[in-house]
């Protein structure tokens, strides 16, 4: 029983960081009020690039090519919002089927069309000590992508909460005006955030190639990009509730699989797509009790036009 | 209708769009493989492969080369034009349909259902299974209708997570579950059972071709929503609470009956897409949806702004592209290639203001353009 | 205009005075066409607010810039945030507030989110907000618009203790009770001029409403024929109405409404009219009293049902409650009406119909473009308004409800709109007007109710029209007694 419970916590600390990163991702770009649906898109060129950078440099560097790549998409996503007003969820869609598309083009072109050939992963570290220690020594043997996710979200929620940018994000993200009468200038803090935002989905996507798996498969990220959506929307768009909900789903996700695996009676009560199901079901539960008083931050999708005298 | 040059000019930032997003795709065949002239030729095999093999044709006299071609064109775009058709009734109150892929999924299960499980005779078996596919579509599509109307939850988000809560339910659970084809001897086959030749949608080339009724199907749909909109009571009231919704209130209409009205119409579209699918090509719902034709639907309405005839022509344009895409496989380019033309098409209309700016410089006046309206 | 350090001084005028106007330009937000603004002996220009912040002049808007899910302090130190090591330093941020806090004499839950506080507290913030950034001299605009009583007393003891420490305080308000408990100095505005400089002491409630109405001007009185009165189309009684923030809207309001007659509602901008024509219209419910039209109880009434009833509406904020600017006129025309013949015949859009309708209307308004497939945005707000009337008097209605009919337009225009309500009148139709313009109000209506506050403080005949007189009840600054039925001759 315990060996289960180990191997699904272990399961879940490799599996949890991409969806980590990318909720985490998408709290910063709607905080300060940018609608981001592209984070799927943002995933899978992250996961590209890393996947292919790493056949030249070392996979860490690689996870900066992926975050990059990402960015690049989410600058893309920024100067339509942002500098032409554009419909943000359009925006962000459009990412998405270009990013799909593009990459699976560039796939095929260059490589085989089922994935990236494969490449050194990254590097897993042992904790010292609680080898012997049963459940805890889960927690050891995990790339250093792993023990970032861990530590990131706090270090986010942090900033979020008490540094004077983070004040200042949050406060274009309900009330852009208020911002505007106090000398701020609301486009020059949602560019970085948007960006930014990019960086972390890219490194979601990156942890997929880099530390999941040792390769870009032709599907990644195969949806993670809107349940890390939900997950954002679960943890009331703040960086510790979308950690506990992407943690909680990815959680869900290596006991779907170990259970398929070791107790596949249970499956046969509860089918699997019922369990698939879940993650999506929950939020739309938790957004419809919410009703009206939902966290979202009160200016999200909203293009913000300057007053003009 | 408008008069045709103010017609063409509303067209214009979609069509610029197209055009701009075949050119980058090709540069970017071009470069990859360094040579021009396979990019030339990718782009022909494109057009053969979708609307027919003209050259072949013209040496041989061989009908099927064409015909072939024009079933797989017609069979997308009828595809095309459902779910794209489902987003723009949608758009009509305001509301953003990102659910089709769901509502098509579930229309779809619901076809293979009745035309797998259901005994009709010929002429009415494809009816009542595109009937019951338009009216799972059509709930499906009010529950984010009600979440909205009723708890402010925003259908962005809700239509998301629907789709897959209904992709897995469907694909997960009862394709493989409940629904799952009985085995005949030792071969086990994927997806749910086939459905009875009575429900199939009729052949209207016979052997030449797929081409079925779906097509003509969608384009009755195209026509009627154009219908709707513009020459029935309902739709005009609809209109309204998309343009105006505080002053259709004050003025009368009843703002929450359009709306749910109007989501169960686009659902049931979106259901019939799935119904076409299943009783037109496929014969049984197949393991997976495949193709993420709910997604399309949202950039084949939005490059058609969101007008009947332009999602119509817009489906056809892509619907030959897609089907060209399999013989771009001859040249090496991946056949999901056209999904990028398409994609990059819908980035720039998403930057329609830049067109708006590029424009007003050559036209004295621009002709105001509909933004995505949102309740 | 003068101000001087550690004073109190109000600004008084009717609606549309221009005393906003000139806050507005004091705070940077406008530009002036000429003259000068002098500080300390400084001719100084504003090009911005953050000029304005500059040289410690703080506005207290209105509508209140705060950020709701934010604590106060945050909300007081947003973009001149104390930071350490990095961090923002929120001890250092709340002990600033508290400090401006104490020496002034509030008190507020420094942790507290602005959504969770008292309008009373939200407004106390803005002002720390004005304090923190260094202001000395405090413009409050309409501050005890949402206040009740008690939290007024307490802005009041807050403004003497600022003035005492040698601040400046700039009071916009109507309400001229508490203008003359506070204010040493007051000055009074009429149609972008100043009227008048009176001393709080020495002055009293009468005398200001007098001065901001000015000398009865010769009300043009169109068309006053004796009519006798038909039956009775609206009848509310006791009628109570929530407003925005929880604060009651309407507190008791009893008024009717015959056929035949024009009502008019003269008051401030905020004392409930607008609640009260969305209440009778179905576009908002009420809380508890009763409306009853035409003899029949309401009973949460939607508003196709009352227009049904042949109750019509034309509603201000024309542009987004009254037409639908990217339609056509004839497509405006047939909002909500657009299933019913002429406009349609068994659901299908009869165009032959609704063109042949929408022109003759047109015609008859004098609507110009006489165009119905115009875009009616592009039609001038005139124009707009008389394609409205239009439409709500070709319902031939009993009982026709406008709400600032004449707002925005020019003198043809507003003659036009005045012309078409006295017709509604003679073809037997009830009007209730409720308008901010009191000469419009005046020369229109046969009966006229002031609204105060929520409530109806008098009602006069024609015969009893008397500017001052209404302007008094307006402004609460006389009560009559409770009102009884009205009088039996308009």
């Amino acid at each position: 029983m315990l060996e289960v419970i180990e191997a699904i916590l272990f399961s879940t600390l490799d599996y949890a960081p991409a969806l980590i990163f990318a909720a985490l991702g998408a709290v910063l770009s709607e905080r300060s009020g940018i609608v981001n649906i592209g984070v799927e898109g943002m995933m899978r060129v992250g996961a590209f690039a890393a996947a292919v950078a790493a056949l030249v440099v070392p996979t860490g560097a690689a996870v900066g090519a992926g975050m990059l790549a990402g960015a690049a998409l989410a600058s893309i996503h920024a100067y339509l919002s942002i500098r032409w007003r554009s419909d943000q969820v359009v925006s962000g869609m459009a990412l998405n089927l270009v990013a799909l598309a593009g990459v699976t083009f560039l796939l095929e072109t260059r490589y085989s069309p089922t994935g990236t050939p494969p490449i050194a992963q990254l590097q897993r570290w042992t904790v010292g000590g609680i080898d012997g220690v049963p459940l805890l020594r889960a927690l050891s043997g995990h790339s250093a992508i792993t023990y970032l996710a861990l530590v990131v979200p706090a270090v986010f929620h942090l900033a979020l909460f008490r540094t004077a940018a983070g004040l200042r994000i949050r406060a274009v993200g309900e009330k852009p005006l208020a911002a505007t009468t106090l000398g701020i200038s609301v486009s020059r803090l949602r560019y970085p955030t948007v960006i930014g935002g990019g960086l972390l989905a890219g490194l979601g996507g990156a942890a997929l190639s880099t530390a999941t798996l040792d390769r870009f498969e032709q599907h990644m990220p195969a949806g993670l990009g809107f349940i890390a959506l939900a997950a954002m929307v679960f943890g009331r768009w703040t960086p510790l509730g979308a950690f506990g909900a992407a943690a909680f789903f990815a959680g869900g996700n290596a006991l779907r699989i170990g259970l398929a695996s070791s107790a596949p009676r249970v499956l046969k009560i509860v089918p699997q797509g019922f369990l698939l199901a879940l993650p999506y079901l929950l939020t739309l539960l938790v957004l419809a009790a919410q009703g009206t008083k939902s966290r979202a931050p009160a200016s999200l999708g909203i293009p913000f036009e300057p007053e003009s005298k | 209708m408008g008069m045709f040059p103010s017609l063409f000019r509303a067209a214009l930032p979609s069509l610029l769009s197209i055009v701009l997003a075949l050119l980058v795709c090709f540069i970017a065949i071009a470069v990859s493989r360094s040579d021009l002239s396979i990019a030339a030729n990718a782009y022909l095999q494109m057009l053969w492969g979708g609307l027919g093999d003209v050259p072949s044709f013209l040496g041989s006299g061989n009908w099927s080369l064409l015909t072939r071609a024009w079933g797989e064109s017609a069979a997308k775009a009828a595809l095309l034009t459902f779910t794209g058709l489902a987003v723009s009734v949608a758009f009509c109150v305001g509301l953003f349909n990102i659910g089709a892929q769901g509502q098509m999924t579930v229309g779809a299960i619901v076809a293979a259902v009745i035309g797998a499980k259901v005994a009709l005779p010929a002429g009415l078996h494809p009816a009542v299974a595109i009937a019951g596919a338009a009216g799972a579509g059509a709930l499906y599509a009010l529950l984010p209708a009600v979440l909205k109307v009723r708890r402010g939850v925003h259908e962005v988000i809700s239509t998301i997570m629907l789709n897959w809560v209904a992709v897995s339910l469907v694909e997960n659970w009862l394709v493989v579950g409940p629904l799952r084809a009985t085995a005949s001897g030792d071969l086990s086959r994927s997806g749910t059972d086939e459905i009875l030749p009575t429900a199939e949608l009729p052949r209207l080339l016979g052997s030449l071709s797929r081409l079925n009724a779906g097509f003509p199907l969608a384009v009755l749909s195209a026509v009627g929503v154009w219908f709707w909109l513009n020459r029935t009571s309902n739709g005009f009231e609809a209109r309204a609470v998309g343009l105006g919704m505080e002053a259709a209130r004050t003025a009368g209409i009843d703002v929450r009956a359009r709306v749910y009205q109007t989501m169960a119409f686009a659902g049931a579209l979106a259901g019939i897409a799935g119904a076409v699918w299943v009783l037109g090509t496929e014969y049984k719902f197949p393991a997976t949806l495949g193709a993420p034709y709910g997604f399309d639907g949202i950039a084949i309405s939005l490059i058609g702004q969101n007008h009947p005839l332009g999602v119509g022509a817009a489906a056809i344009f892509f619907g030959v592209l897609r089907a060209g895409g399999t013989r771009m496989q001859l040249l090496g380019v991946h056949k999901s290639f056209p999904e990028l033309i398409q994609g990059l098409a819908l980035l720039f209309v998403a930057g329609r203001l830049i067109w708006d700016s590029v424009l007003r410089r050559s036209a004295k006046r621009a002709v105001p353009m509909a933004e995505v309206p949102r309740a | 205009m003068d101000f001087e350090a550690g004073e109190i001084v109000a600004l008084v005028g009717e609606n549309g005075a221009g005393k906003s106007t000139l806050m507005n330009v004091l705070s940077g937000l406008y530009t002036p066409d000429s003259g000068e603004i002098l500080i300390e002996g400084q001719p100084t220009r504003f090009r911005s607010p953050r000029d304005a912040i500059a040289r410690e002049i703080g506005m207290v808007h209105q509508h209140f810039m705060l950020i709701p899910p934010l604590t106060v302090a945050e909300n007081v130190v947003l973009g001149l945030e104390p930071r350490k090591r990095g961090l923002l330093d929120l001890t250092a941020a709340r002990n600033a507030v508290q400090k401006t806090c104490q020496r002034f004499g509030f008190s507020l839950p420094v942790d507290a989110r602005i959504e969770d506080l008292t309008v009373g507290s939200q407004q106390k913030v803005e002002i720390i907000k004005v304090l923190y950034r260094g202001a000395r001299v405090l413009i409050l605009d309409e501050p005890t618009a949402v206040l009740t009583p008690q939290e007024c007393d307490d802005l009041f003891a807050v403004m003497r203790e600022l003035a005492a420490s040698g601040h400046t305080i700039i009071l916009i308000s109507h309400k001229l009770r508490e203008v003359l408990a506070v204010a040493a100095r007051i000055y009074v505005m009429r149609r972008g001029k100043l009227v008048a400089q009176v001393q709080g002491s020495a002055s009293n409630e009468r005398e200001l409403a007098a001065l901001m109405v000015g000398d009865a001007r010769p009300s043009p009185s169109i068309g006053s024929a004796k009519r006798d009165r038909g039956e009775l189309l609206l009848e509310i009684e006791d009628l109570h109405v929530p407003g925005a923030q929880e604060i009651p809207a309407l507190r008791g309001l009893s008024l009717r409404i015959f056929a035949g007659e024009v009502v008019g509602i003269a008051g401030v901008d905020g004392n409930g009219q607008r609640e009260l024509a969305e209440a009778i219209t179905g576009l908002r419910p009420w809380t508890s009293g009763s409306i009853r039209f035409r003899g029949e109880k309401l009973r949460n009434p939607s508003p196709g049902e009352l227009r049904h009833r042949r109750l019509a509406h034309v509603p201000e904020d024309r542009l987004s409650r009254a037409i639908i600017a990217p339609m056509t006129v004839e497509e405006n025309i047939a909002l909500g009406r657009d299933r019913e013949p002429p406009f349609a015949r068994k659901g299908l859009i009869d165009f032959a119909g609704r063109r042949e309708r929408a022109s003759r209307l047109l015609k008859e308004f004098d609507v110009r473009p006489p165009d119905a497939q115009a875009r009616i945005g592009l039609l001038s707000g005139g124009n707009q308004q008389k394609v409205v009337l239009a439409r709500e008097l070709d319902l031939a209605p009993r009982l026709l409800v406008v709400v600032q009919p004449t707002r925005g337009l020019d003198i043809s225009a507003v003659r036009a709109v005045h012309e078409r309500l006295l017709l509604a009148r003679e073809r037997g139709a009830g009007v209730l007007l409720i308008s901010l313009d009191l000469d419009e109000v005046l020369s229109l209506s046969d009966r006229i109710y002031a609204i105060f506050e929520g409530r109806i403080t008098g009602e006069l005949g024609r015969a009893e029209f008397d500017e001052k007189r209404v302007g008094r009840l307006m402004m609460g600054a006389e009560r009559e007694r409770p009102p009884r039925a009205p009088s039996a001759n308009a």
